[in-house]
This record gives C-alpha cells, structure tokens and sequence, in this order.
C-alpha cells in the first residue's frame, strides 16, 4: 500500500510539474511582449538625419493631397469667384453650386476638408520643428529643413487666413487637451504669426538649390509669400520692399505664357513656388494629384469641373494671348494636336490644367500637372499694385506693363491712381486666372466683392460671405471654443 | 489565480488516493429497453479510464481490469446515456432507453460534453443528420434558420462564407463573428471545412456556457466536432450530388423604349431617339451555372484503434459567366489506446481551393449600365457607353472579358493530442493545435482598349501571398466523481497560442507575355515593381477553470473562469478575468412533479457571465510612423521617401467586455413528443470600441480616434419547440419551430453626444447610416420623403427653394425653413428584429421529405443601387411603373431626374427587408436492406434536393439578405452577389 501511494505520489508530482511547466513558461514576462510587427512606431523615428529628411518630404508631398488642391480648395477659392462655374453635368456635386450662390451652410463637407487639409500639413511641419532639432545632423541641412518647414507651415496658415479669418494657432505638437484645442486666434494675430514664419524662413532658405532639390522652398518663395501676406494687410510699404528683393534674385518672365503651364515649363525661371506632381510607374499612390483631373474635359480626359465662365472669356482684351492660354474651347484643337471634344457637356474647360494626351496616363489624367502657386508675374503685380497706393507711379507703370508686353498687349499710362489701381486688378484677373484661386480673395481684399459678384448673379453678402463658416463639427468637437464667423 | 485551483486538485487528489480499489473483469449485455433486442456497437466506457467496449452482434460485452469501485458509461447513438457503478459485480446487463429528445443528447460544451439536461446555459446543438440532409457548401449556411438567435446571411458567391450573428450585433467596430472552436483549434471561419465532415455543431449563445472562451467569446462560440471513427466493421460511404444553380428574384430592370421615355423626361424631350435596341444586362452576365460535389470516407477501428478518413470535391460554377470555384478537402483521424489508461490521437484536415473570379462591381455595372447600350457593336468591338449622350459606363461584359484574376489556398488544420487517466477520477488532456494557410491571387490587366473608360496604356500584374500560421497548447485536468448524491466534475487548463500572419505581394507594369505562365513580376518593366509587404503576431495565455456541480440530478450548478492575456493590449492591460455562473433547477425531479404524466421534463435556468471581444485592431496603441506613398516628394521629378508620425492613437484601447444574463426554461411534454425551450437573455457591451471624430487642429492623419467608449446592448426571446411523433409504424414526423427578437441599441457613450456617420454611398460625403445613443447601431439615416413637389411653383414656396418639380419634398423638421443637416431622421434599422424558422421532416416506409423555412422580419435595407447615380444610370421597372411623370401622377416616388438633393439618403430608399423563404426541400428515398445486400452494400438513399427554391420579399432588389462591411455600414444595398437556388441530385452508398 505504501509502495503503491509513493508511486502514485510520484506521477502526481510529475503531473503537477508538466502543468506547472506550461505556466511557468507561459507565465514568463516576455511572452505577451509582442512588438508591433512589420511597423516602426514613434519611438524609432526622428533619430537621424535621413528621418529629418523624410519628415520634411512628407509635408512637401502632402500639398497635393485631395483636400488641399482638388475640391475643397476648387470649391472656396475658385467657383466663389467669378471666373469660374462648376462645371461638369448638372447632378454632378451639386453641393458645389452653394459656393457659387454662398449659400453654403457650416455643415458642407469641403468646409471641413479644407479646414482638415490645412491643419494635417501643419501638423506634419510642426513634428519636423518640434523634433528635428533634437537630431544630430549636419547643422546647416537641419537649419534649413526647419526653415522649409516654417515656410509651409505658414503657407497653410496663409490658406486658413484667407478662407475662415482668424483660426486656432497650433504651433507645436499638441500634447494637452488646452494645446489640442485653442481657441481662434484673431485675423491680426494669425498674420502675424505667419509673417513670423515666413521671416524666419526667409532668413535661412538658399536662393536656389541643386537639380536634386529643385522645388524645395527658397529664400524668393519665403519673401514673395511674405509680400502677399503682406498685399493682403494692405502694408504697402513692405509688399513694395519685399517685392522688390524678390526682384533682384534673378527671376525672370518667360516669353510664352502659354508654355509656363506646360510640363516643359515647371519650375521654370518665372517660377517662385510650385507644388510638385509626378507620375511614378507603378506607383499610382504617389501620383496623386488630382488638380488637373478634376478640371479636365469631361468625356475625353477628366471629369470637366470649374469651368470657366463668359465673364473670364469676356474679360480679356483683344489681342491678350493669354486668353487662348487660359481657356480651353471645346472643338478646338490644342498647339499638341489633341482636338477638344465637340461634344463635351461644358463649353470652356481650364487649360492651365490641361495636360496633352500624349503625357503618360498611366496612373490618371494630369498626375504630372504642377501646380504652380506664385509666379514672378505676380511678384510684378504686386509691386506695381503697392507702388501705385505709394504714388511710386514710375514703378507701378514699369511692372505693370512687364506683365502685359509678355501677353502681347500694349503698355498702359498712369492717369490716376484710381485708374491704375483698377487696371492693375484687371491684370491680375487675367494674369492668374484659375490658377491658384486668387481670384475670389482678391475682390474680398479689394472691398469690392459684393458689387462685382452681385453683378454676376451671386449672392455675396458684405459682412459675412468675406469668409467661410467654420465647419460645424470642428465646432462641436471643440466643445463651442471655436466661434462660428458672423451671419453663418 | 492558479494557486487556489491547484490546491483543490491536491485535495481531491488525495482524497481519491485513500479509496482506491482493486480490479474485476465485467461481462454482460446491452439491450433496448422497449423490445429487449439487442444493441450492436454500443460503447461502454470505464470512467476516467481509457478502458471500454463495443457490444458484439449479441450486444455483449467483456472488459477486463477494470477497477471495482469504477463506473461504466454506456452509450448508443438515439438512446440515453447510462452510468452504472460496478461496486464489484462482474456481470450487468443493462437496457438503454430510446432518447426521444433533444434534452437526453450528450452536447459538447468548452473542453468536454455534457448531458443537454444538465446544461445550465444556452447551448443548441446541430447534428451530422441535419448537415447530411441539405447539400449546403458552407457548413455555416446549413444553420441558417435552424438555431433561435442565430442569424446568417448569406452571399451568393462561390466559397464565399456567410456572415454569422449570434443574439444581436455586439459590436459597432470591432468584430461581430463568433468564435469557432474545431477540434479545439481556434479558427476564424468554416470555409475550409465539408458539412459531410461534421458530426455535430454546437453554439454557445450565453455567458455561463460560452466564458470558459473569455475574451474571445463575447459574439457566441461555434464548437464543430468532426466525425471520428468507432470500433467495429470498416465504413464505407460515398456521398455525392450534381446540379444546377438558376438565379431566382431577377431584378426586372427598364429596357430601351423604357429607359429612352424616363432620359427624355430626365434631360430633355426627344434627345434620345427611341426604338434603339435594347440590352438586358443581368441577362448578359448571369448563367445556369453547374455544382457538383462528392465525398468518400471511410472509418472504423478495433478496440485499440480507431480512425475515419475522408476526401471530397466540390466543383461550383459562379451564376456570373466565369465565374468557378472548386474546392478539395480530405480529412484523416486516428486515436490510439496505448494502454488502458492513456490515449493518444491526431486528427487533420486539409483544404485546398483555386477559383476564377469576376470583378467586384459587376452587379453594380449591370445595374447601371442603361439598356440602350449594346453588348457588341456590328464591328464586334465592344459596345461603348461613350458613343451614347449618357456619361461614362463601363461595359460589364467588357469587364468580365477583361478581368482575369486567379486565386487559390491552402490550409492544414491539425490537432494531435495526449491523455492520460489515473486515481479513476482524473483525466489529464494535453493538446497542441496547428494551422498553416496560405492565400495566393494573380491579377493581370492586359494593355488593352475595350472602351473609352475601360482601357489601360500597359499592361498591370499584381501578385500577392499571405501566409497565416499559429499554434495553439491546451493542457486540462478534469476531475470527475459522484459521490452519492453529489455529482462533481473539475476543469481546471492552461492554454496559450501564438499567431502570425503575413502578406507579401508586388506589383509590376508592362508584362507583355500574356500566356499563363509568363505571369510573374520578373518579366515586366523593372523600373514599375513595386512590392508591399506587412505582417501581425498576437499570442495569448490563459488560464481557466470550471466546477459542474449537480446534487440529486436536481440542482445543477456550472461555475466557469478563465484568466486571459493577450499581447494586443500594453503591458499594463493585458490581463482579464472572465467568470461565470450558471444556476439549474430541474423540477420534474421534484416529488412534487412525479405523480403526473404530462410533463416529462422541466428545468429552470439562469446564468450570468462576463466575455470578453478581443477582435479590435492590434496594437493601436503605439503611434506608428507613416510612411506612406503620397507623402512621397518630388524634387525635379524625382521621387524622395516622405514618412512623418501623423496617426494619433486613441489613450488606450482595450477589448469589449459583454456581460450577459439569461433565463431560460426548458420542457418535454406528452411522452418527450413535444419539447420546448424559451430563454430570455439581456446581453451588454461595456468599454464598446467607438470611433469618434478627432478634431482638425490635431491634424492627424486619422479623422477619428477608436477608444472604449460605448455601451451596447441586445435585449431578447428565444423560442425553440419541436414535436416529434409518428402515426402508425410506416410514418413518422417532426415538425420544429423556433423564433427569437432581439433589440439592438446603443446605451451609452462615454464621450457624449457625439454620433458616428457611416454607410458612404460613395457620392462624395453621403452617408446613409448613424449610430448614436438611443438608436440601433447603423441606423438609417436621412431626411424623411413628405412627398413629391407636383409643380415648381410648390417647390418655390417650400423650404427647399432650388428643388423642381418631381423632386422630393423633405419635411423640416426644426422648421426653421432650410432643409440641412438638422432635419435629418432615423429612417429604418438594419438589425434584424425578428429570425424565425420552421423545419420539417416526414418519413414515410423508405421516402424522407425534408422542408426548411426560414425568414427574417422586422429589418429595413436601404437601397443603395437606386440612391448611387451620377447621371444616366439605369432604373429598375418598378421605378419606371411608379414614377412621377406630370402632376398628380405620384406623391411617392420622384421623377426621372434623380439628382443634386434627391440623391441626399432619404426615406425613400429604406425599404422593407423582410422575406420568408424555403431554405431546404429534400425528398429522399433509402432503398431496403433486402435490395441493397446483395450489392453487398449496408445503405443506399438517393435524393432530390432544393436549395433556396423559393424567397418572398418586397424589396426592389435582388436579395434581401445584403449584409455588409460592418455593423455601422449594414445592410446597404450594393452590389450585391444575387441569391441563386440549387436543384440537385445526389446519392449516397454505404458499404
């Protein structure tokens, strides 16, 4: 009986230890401690100097994304304006008809795209401010990368400004619910944290780059956004001297116009700042700028929106070369040779988005299509615009009709300021002409929105339509801290 | 947590020590208790020993050593388990009664079976019968209507599985399937399983009986066993059936005299010239398509040894031209008695499928496509949308001509496990599991121009393959004895699994070799490979136990726990406690019970227990680095690697929690010829996995973080009866019933007020869905259709100033007069709230008939097909019937011209979901043994069977079960593959 217990005693124990075994080894610290597989996580970024590098990039490449370039950013600046209609067929994003009739209420999906879109590209310059200079790297490529990074930093901000007024200022990665949520700072305080960015940038951006680098940021792109920003406050003064050290780095207006907007002509010696688009083989989710796209021929190369209306066509003078570059007639056939489809649903489309047939499609229509967003022409507009609110009439009439020779136009006289002023505005409506959306921000600048879009059958109202609502559910989402603009 | 447990066993272990015995041989026989014939292969089984016997022709058995203080166990499929107490007797006979219901059959439950009297949860069970006499592909499909609470949606596709909801959708975000335990092997579907190869299913609906699973078991826990083979003669059986596979509910779409009046009426008198010739599309793509399915198996075994063996191909044209599906699965067990106390086995299955598939939108671009188009032109070019004043179309036809994609897998599922019985009392299981899958697909795109849209400049080849490999340890130790009146059985086990899976893939343009064999990523244009490449680990160590405990066969008590730790969750969080109790009491055991003969028996129920979901995203709490394509930056051209940290990670994210009540009763009336089952359960997702929207000043990559903060709940009735009879000695039927409601709606959100929009109709930020507090999660949503505006004069004076004629008219709900965001409504619910089943079975001499009802009420579907358009799309007839066309003509449905804010989701989509269909007919006629042995065959039944032959609903498309992505975005109508019935033929031998 003993005997019998001892051995059975003994399988017991071998039993309790293979249980135990399983326990033991399972219960172990390291088993659960499962790294995120095939994912780097924050912890192993911002360490070296090619990190810095990728950051940067990653705030470069996201200017083309949807919401920054396509739709949203179509739909406030450019079908606001009075160049521009919808476009496509009549059901198509019929939500953007209440940008052309500002009718537009805050719970309009681009609203927040916008708003969204803008603050992604800021969020990804502030983690390039707030932790590349921890990095130990060569001090002068860290210098600039932040300069790069303030640059379009205030680029988005510019944006922001521009559409909604006064915005939250997030300057550096949030990381309490206060710095999450701010609340809006005003208009005045917006620019000048934005001039702020762009003098620092200025300060530290070279004047050109080797062919490696050809689209970054420079020191001409910090000070000629510096003049707008300035242009838009209205501080002749500085928009006169900033202008003119643009001028003197080198830039110079190309002869054919029609050429600027063509692939040959990016980043070309007019060129200032440019949002780069590429098609990659293979790599359509990198080729994704669908600026060009969204505004190309319908039934033939894109879906044919922001058409541009009579009022454009009608607003050039006879002989401005520019207005064959600028709108593209259906039926007609373009210096490549592509015929324009006769029987497309709109009559006019944007050809500074076209792109010729014979430009790769493989990933879509117009992937290679730069945007550009400043140009030494309206470097020229702008410093003849502020030379003449400073009686400078020399230098106003000098710029001025630098920009119309280019366009085969004669040269203009100064009578009066007053004169001059409406023949410079005039200028850049054709010079820019669904470019860049200017349009719709310059008659808001300009104090005469409402007289010039209600003359175009838009319901602009004084006092409100200057700026677009807040998205309503950023609102919410900020527990009422965001203040709705006026009249919305 | 383990001390205690480990403790107890000590204890018991002891006290078994004391009381062992010595050993007697016991011989003896096993009959039927009504006519006293004699029961062949019924097994005995010595309790917690490996030790047992099959009865002979006689019904006799002999073992040997077996411990005098033993008890035997003597089963016999169709009759009630016996446990007998040798108490040294050296001979017994025993007579097994005839199990007449459900109640006396062995069910299996988490690491082990228990007697379904005995159960003190939710628990249905489904037999190898039921499975046998349908010709379902999917063994999931074949539950469809025949489990109270068990919803199953179907898909029409080829080895496609179905979508499974055990008691209500538990979840908006995380995952909503059950758990499927097979063999003890954890597994995410049953795609790669043979129904013929299951001997039965068991869903745990409840906490008490489905917590021993904790964290993985909060959306129910499907248990399969497959068939394992028994002492005695070798078996035979080859199962086999052909058919054909129609499309029933066409969707009657207008045809081009149809379409051209509604486009002329849309855009503008006679810009359409009429008598074009028409396309009907669905026709176009849709086909008869064939299936054919066989299965041979084989078992059989000896005392020492047992196996079964079995192999099968399933052959299953897609109803869309193209597409083709087959499917191979074989399967081989054994278990070996190595000596009276240990027992070691293995089982393995294989599966193995290649398919041609269609593209994912084909049912959607016939939909669309407007008849006015031509399949071919005169030339033989494919007939162009663009050549027609509509807009861009693709040419179905066109893309299923074009599409060419390959797919095929491979999957080993095995168990190999060891056993070892001692003291009499003990069982000490250890199990180790293993999976491997590999999934491959080929897509090719050759460089072709088939229509204006539907063309490529180069050709494009993606290839890709993933890999999913895991295993699984199980060590268990069950104690089981009766003392007295006390019945007692101890579970205690460890479990741990690691599971990985991988994808690695590439893409390359330009491979200008076409034939089969030439497709691989070496031979395109190098400088356009890219490759993508990802992977994910988990592993999980748990720790769990259980008492059953039953005093008098009366009071009957389960308590369950089981510790789990998952490395999804940090370090911190990664451990949970998932315990249950479950409470039965069977009062016609009572005395009080004993002097009536109505009621057979009657047991009250009542659980609770706590579960845990752990299917949320891993590892969501550490901030990974995006290194994504479009933040790639071009300098000169030239493409520079962007990665930036953009995704802002929620604080924390752990699993859903459910906590689940249920009360249950369960009855055998009129000699157990009617039993009835009712539960009512009240089941509760606590720290719900909820996205909310993240505000824009964070500028995060994600537009909304998922956190814990939502509280879920599904509140219903269960009903299951069954009467089972027969008239005379010739017929026999029984007749099954069961019905369950369930109400689904969110109770709570940590985060307030906010709302989660879903449901994107794909029209550029429409969404047709909401879930928030109070509703349904997934609700429909949308303004609410108050009528059609009769002239433009009446538009012009509502609030909806830009609308026309013809449109519809929204009702203002703040009456503010604008129609905006603010008048939007709940329009329907895509949770079910009635499932409901009838299933039938008559036995006539040798003819069997089958007949399987099934339906679904009280769930809306929105209509996606007629909400998606932007421009010309097609109409289906009914729209083209009703439309408005002139004032007064309809207040109901709009005109032709269905753009800008007719398109906003609107109640006029939300139609009706309900149906009731005829899920199985199966007429069967067994040949009688005088025939069939002298074939020297045991069996031969031959059989007609109809799938899904007939479905009644209203809805205006072409099924009602439509499913969907996710509960937040379900039961959206898009796309759908269209339901098909089967008519086969089949036949099925036993040698």
């Amino acid at each position: 009986m003993k005997n019998r217990l001892y051995q059975k005693k003994h399988k017991f124990w071998l039993l309790a230890g293979a249980l135990t075994f399983g326990v033991f080894y399972s219960c172990s610290d390291d088993f659960l401690d499962v790294p995120p597989e095939g994912q780097a996580v924050e912890s192993q970024f911002f360490q070296t100097q090619a990190h810095a590098l990728q950051a940067v990039n990653s705030i470069y490449g996201n200017l083309r994304e949807w919401n920054n370039i396509a739709f949203a950013h179509l739909a406030l600046t450019t079908v606001s304006s009075d160049d521009a209609d919808k476009g496509s067929v009549p059901g198509d994003a019929g939500f953007m008809n209440l940008y052309d009739q500002f009718t537009v209420t805050p719970t309009e999906g681009q609203l927040n795209g916008y708003w969204v879109g803008q603050y992604q590209g800021i969020n990804l310059a502030n983690r390039v401010l707030d932790n590349v200079p921890n990095i130990e790297m060569d001090e002068a490529l860290k210098t600039r990368l932040l300069a790069e990074a303030k640059f379009l930093r205030a680029y988005h901000y510019f944006n922001l400004v521009r559409a909604f007024g006064g915005v939250p200022i997030v300057s550096k990665v949030p990381e309490t619910p206060e710095e999450l949520n701010p609340a809006r700072a005003t208009r005045e305080e917006t620019y000048a944290f934005i001039e702020q960015n762009l003098t620092d940038a200025a300060a530290v951006l070279p004047t050109a780059y080797g062919a490696a680098d050809i689209g970054r940021a420079t020191k001409g792109a910090a000070l000629g956004m510096l003049a707008k920003v300035k242009l838009y406050q209205s501080e002749w003064q500085d928009v006169l001297s900033l202008t003119e050290q643009v001028m003197g780095l080198g830039y110079s207006l190309t002869p054919d116009f029609y050429q600027i907007f063509r692939i040959s002509g990016e980043n070309n010696s007019e060129s200032i700042f440019e949002i780069q688009a590429q098609t990659i083989p293979g790599n359509c989710d990198a080729s994704n700028s669908q600026w060009a796209e969204v505004q190309a021929v319908r039934e033939q190369f894109g879906w044919g929106f922001f058409t541009p209306t009579e009022d454009l066509v009608n607003a050039f003078e006879p002989g401005d070369v520019r207005k064959e570059a600028t709108i593209l007639f259906r039926g007609e056939t373009t210096p490549e040779g592509d015929l324009i489809n006769p029987n497309a649903p709109n009559p006019r489309y944007n050809q500074k988005a076209y792109v010729p047939s014979s430009v790769t499609q493989a990933c879509g229509y117009g992937k290679d299509q730069n945007i550009r967003i400043l140009r030494y022409a309206e470097i020229l507009l702008m410093h003849a615009e502020a030379a003449n609110e400073l009686g400078q009439t020399g230098k106003a009439e000098s710029s001025l009709n630098m920009v119309r020779e280019r366009a085969g136009l004669d040269p203009i006289t100064f009578t009066t300021k007053e004169e001059m002023r409406m023949r410079i505005w005039h200028e850049r409506r054709v010079e820019l002409a669904l470019e860049n959306g200017e349009r719709f921000y310059d008659l808001v600048r300009q104090g005469r929105a409402e007289q010039v879009l209600r003359a175009h059958g838009k319901n602009f109202t004084t006092g409100k339509n200057e700026v677009f609502p807040i998205p309503l559910n950023q609102i919410t989402l900020s527990g009422g801290k965001l203040v709705q603009n006026p009249g919305y | 947590m383990k001390q205690p447990l480990l403790l107890f066993l000590f204890y018991l272990l002891t006290f078994t020590l004391v009381h062992a015995q010595g050993t007697v041989t016991v011989a003896g026989r096993v009959t039927d208790a009504g006519n006293n014939d004699p029961l062949i292969g019924a097994s005995i089984q010595v309790r917690g020993t490996t030790l047992g016997a099959q009865t002979d022709a006689n019904g006799g058995f002999t073992i040997a050593n077996v411990p005098s203080d033993a008890t035997l166990v003597v089963s016999y499929i169709g009759y009630i388990d016996q446990t007998i107490a040798v108490n040294g007797q050296t001979s017994i006979n025993i007579q097994l009664q005839p199990a007449s219901t459900e109640l006396q059959q062995v069910v299996v439950v988490g690491y082990g079976t228990q007697q379904k009297r005995d159960v003190t949860g939710s628990i249905s069970s489904v037999k190898s019968q039921e499975f046998e006499r349908q010709s379902s592909q999917n063994p999931v499909s074949s539950i469809q209507g025949k489990v109270a609470g068990v919803q199953v949606t179907n898909s029409g596709a080829p080895g496609a599985s179905p979508q499974i909801r055990v008691r209500g959708v538990g979840s908006a975000q995380g995952g909503v399937e059950p758990l499927y335990v097979v063999d003890g092997t954890f597994v995410s579907d049953l795609s790669f399983l043979n129904p013929a190869d299951i001997e039965s299913m068991e869903i745990l609906k409840d906490a008490s009986s489905a917590s021993i699973y904790g964290i993985r078991a909060a959306n129910g826990v499907v248990i399969v066993t497959t068939k394992r083979g028994k002492a005695g003669q070798a078996r035979i059986n080859y199962n086999g059936f052909v058919g054909v596979q129609r499309v029933t509910n066409k969707l009657e779409m207008t045809d081009a005299r149809e379409y051209t009046e509604l486009y002329n009426e849309k855009n503008a008198p006679n810009t359409l010239t009429p008598n074009l010739p028409s396309t009907d599309w669905y026709d176009q793509i849709l086909r008869t398509a064939m299936i054919n399915n066989h299965q041979v198996s084989a078992s059989g075994g000896s005392e020492k040894m047992t196996y079964s063996v079995s192999a099968g191909y399933l052959n299953q044209e897609g109803i869309v031209e193209g597409h083709k599906y087959e499917r191979i699965t074989a399967r081989a067990q054994q278990d070996l008695n190595l000596s009276s106390r240990i027992k070691v086995g293995y089982s393995g299955i294989f599966y193995g499928f290649r398919s041609r598939d269609i593209p994912g939108s084909i049912f959607y671009e016939a939909f669309v496509l407007p008849p006015i188009v031509p399949v071919r032109k005169p030339n033989g070019f494919y007939g162009d949308p663009a050549n027609f004043p509509i807009g861009n179309f693709a040419n179905p036809q066109a893309s299923l001509d074009w599409y060419n994609q390959r797919s095929n897998g491979q999957r080993l599922t095995g168990n190999a496990f060891g056993e070892w019985n001692f003291l009499n009392a003990f069982t000490f299981r250890t199990s180790l599991g293993l999976d491997y899958a590999i999934n491959e697909f080929r897509n090719f795109r050759s460089e072709d121009s088939l229509t204006t849209i539907q063309k490529s400049e180069t050709s494009f080849l993606r290839r890709s393959r993933s890999k999913a490999n895991s295993w699984l340890w199980e060590n268990t130790l069950t104690f089981q004895k009766t003392f007295g009146d006390h019945e007692l059985t101890v579970l205690a086990g460890t479990s741990s699994q690691e599971a990985f899976n991988e994808t690695l893939g590439g893409t390359v343009e330009g491979v200008t070799y076409e034939t089969e064999a030439n497709l691989y990523l070496e031979n395109g244009n190098q400088t356009t490979l890219r490759a993508f490449n990802s992977a994910g680990r988990e592993k999980f160590l748990s720790y769990f136990g259980r008492i059953n405990y039953s005093f008098m066969g009366k009071y009957l008590l389960t308590a369950t726990l089981r510790y789990d730790g998952s490395s999804k969750y940090p370090k911190s969080d990664q451990y949970d406690y998932f315990p249950s109790i479950g409470l039965g009491w069977v009062l016609s055991e009572e005395s009080f019970m004993k002097n009536q003969e109505v009621i057979n028996f009657l047991k009250l129920r009542a659980s609770w227990g706590k579960l845990g979901n752990n299917n949320v995203q891993p590892n969501i709490t550490s901030t990974p680095v995006s290194n994504l394509p479009r933040y790639i930056a071009f300098f000169n051209g030239i493409p520079n690697s962007g990665s930036n940290v953009t995704y802002v990670p929620p604080p924390t994210l752990l699993w859903e929690v459910v906590k689940e009540t249920d009360i249950g009763v369960e009855f055998a009336f009129l000699n157990n010829r009617l039993t009835f089952e009712a539960d009512w359960y009240n089941k509760e997702t606590e720290n719900g996995v909820f996205t909310i929207p993240l505000i824009g000043t964070a500028g995060a990559e994600n537009s909304s973080i998922t956190g814990n903060y939502a509280t879920f709940r599904n509140r219903g009735i269960e009903l299951a009866a069954r009467w089972n009879t027969n008239i005379g000695n010739d017929f026999s039927y029984s007749i099954g019933v069961n019905f369950a409601k369930n109400k689904n709606e969110v109770i709570g959100l940590a985060t307030g007020n906010t709302s989660l929009a879903a449901g994107d109709l794909g029209l550029g930020g429409y969404f047709s869905t909401i879930s928030r507090v109070g509703l349904p999660i997934g609700s429909f949503y949308g303004y609410i259709v108050d009528g059609i505006f009769q002239s433009d004069v009446e538009a012009d004076e509502s609030a909806q100033p830009n609308a026309s004629a013809g449109d519809f008219r929204y009702r203002d709900l703040n009456g503010d007069n604008t129609i905006d965001e603010r008048d939007k409504a709940v329009l329907g619910n895509p949770n079910p709230g009635i499932l409901y089943g009838i299933n039938t079975s008559f036995t006539y001499k040798n003819i069997d008939l089958q007949i399987d009802i099934q339906g679904v009420a009280d769930v809306d579907i929105y209509n996606g097909n007629r909400n998606i358009r932007f421009g010309n799309e097609n109409y289906d007839q009914d729209f083209y019937d009703n439309r408005w066309r002139g004032p007064g003509t309809s207040n109901t449905y709009p005109s032709a011209d269905l753009t800008g804010s007719n398109l906003d989701p609107n109640s006029f989509y939300v139609e009706s979901g309900d149906y009731i269909r005829i899920r199985n007919l199966q007429l069967g006629y067994t040949f009688p043994t005088t025939t069939i042995s002298r074939l020297k065959m045991q069996g031969l039944r031959i059989f007609l069977n109809a799938q899904n032959p007939l479905t009644i609903f209203d809805y205006n498309g072409f099924s009602p079960e439509v499913g969907g992505p996710s509960p937040v975005s379900y039961g959206i109508d898009r796309n759908v593959y269209p339901l098909s019935a089967t008519y086969n033929l089949g036949v099925n031998v036993t040698f």
